[in-house]
């Protein structure tokens, strides 16, 4: 375990993040017509460096609860996306986080996110081949795209459960048995970040077998590792999903 | 600038590499065999919440 004074700038930004955004969620009074109070704090390097590596998660509040995000939070997100593209050598999950962030605030009505969008999505194939083992680790850090689908009001609401297309989606619904192993998998390595990001994927997942127990193992998950906010917002985002009701205080 | 302003600058300073690294990092080493962990996943699964079975294994190819 990280002692105080010896964790990265970056992580501590994350964490700093994650936990606002998990304080949004659990705070409640969610409006439709208003948006809520910001998660992020500024613009500096390291606050553009910590959004961009939380990526679409720091816009959750307003996509599970349907309400509009803080201007300053659009805004920040917009610059993260435009201050950090992937590069050349990017890996393929640092170009997922990218269209992720760039889709959900095409979706949320930032201006700058719609013609980046207009590209190709990125490839997902080669998760298809993947160990199921790697493709749990995979998929646990693009959690960021199993949410339901963004944009859709009230009139259109999403059915319970629905997850926001895509190739990576596509692919985590053609191998949910094989998540649910990674998910015990996770649990047992004591990955609580892992088995929590997985439990998010499967709280959208057809098929999930019956006898992996996903919402007391969420609960578990939540009791032994729900101290580190990224666990906490993954356990949030599958509760309600779980739950099959919107997303709420609990 | 004074020192101060300085080792800020420095400490917020990310590049681009450390924010690869933060999207990418590879698996953290597992942990096994905890007894209070063990203990609250026997009592769950004798109050038939959870057995946290793993799904049967594939079976093999050819």
């Amino acid at each position: 375990m990280e002692q105080p004074g010896t964790t990265p700038p970056l992580t501590g930004a994350v964490r700093e993040l994650a936990t606002q955004v998990v304080s949004t969620l659990t705070s409640g009074g969610h409006s439709p017509v208003s948006a809520y109070p910001p998660v992020t704090t500024g613009d500096d390097e390291l606050g553009l460096a910590a959004v961009r590596v939380l990526g679409a998660d720091v816009l959750l509040p307003a996509v599970l609860h349907r309400t509009l995000p803080a201007p300053a939070d659009l805004a920040v997100c917009e610059k993260a996306v435009l201050a950090y593209p992937p590069g050349p050598d990017a890996s393929p999950t640092s170009l997922w986080s990218h269209r992720a962030m760039v889709r959900t605030l095409a979706a949320l009505g930032a201006p700058a996110a719609g013609a980046t969008l207009a590209g190709p999505e990125p490839d997902a194939a080669w998760l298809e081949d993947l160990p199921w083992q790697a493709l749990t680790h995979q998929l646990a850090l693009l959690a960021a795209l199993a949410v339901p689908p963004t944009g859709t009001t009230s009139g259109d609401a999403a059915a319970p459960g629905a997850l926001a297309p895509s190739a990576v989606a596509d692919v985590a619904q053609r191998r949910t048995v094989d998540i649910a192993r990674g998910f015990v998998r996770a649990v047992r390595r004591r990955g609580w970040l892992q088995a929590a990001a997985a439990g998010r994927w499967l709280a959208h997942l057809d098929g999930v077998p019956r006898t992996l127990g996903l919402d007391a193992g969420l609960e578990f998950v939540g009791l032994m590792g729900g101290d580190d906010p990224r666990v906490a917002l993954h356990l949030h985002a599958a509760r309600p999903v779980r739950a099959g009701a919107p997303a709420g205080p609990r | 600038m004074t020192s101060i302003e300085r080792e800020l600058r420095d400490r917020t300073k990310v590049s681009v590499s450390e924010i690869e690294a933060a999207l990418n990092p590879g698996e953290a080493e597992g942990f096994y065999r905890d007894t209070r962990e063990c203990g609250i996943l026997a009592l769950q699964a004798g109050a038939g919440q959870v057995l946290l079975a793993p799904p049967t294994p594939r079976p093999k190819k050819g």
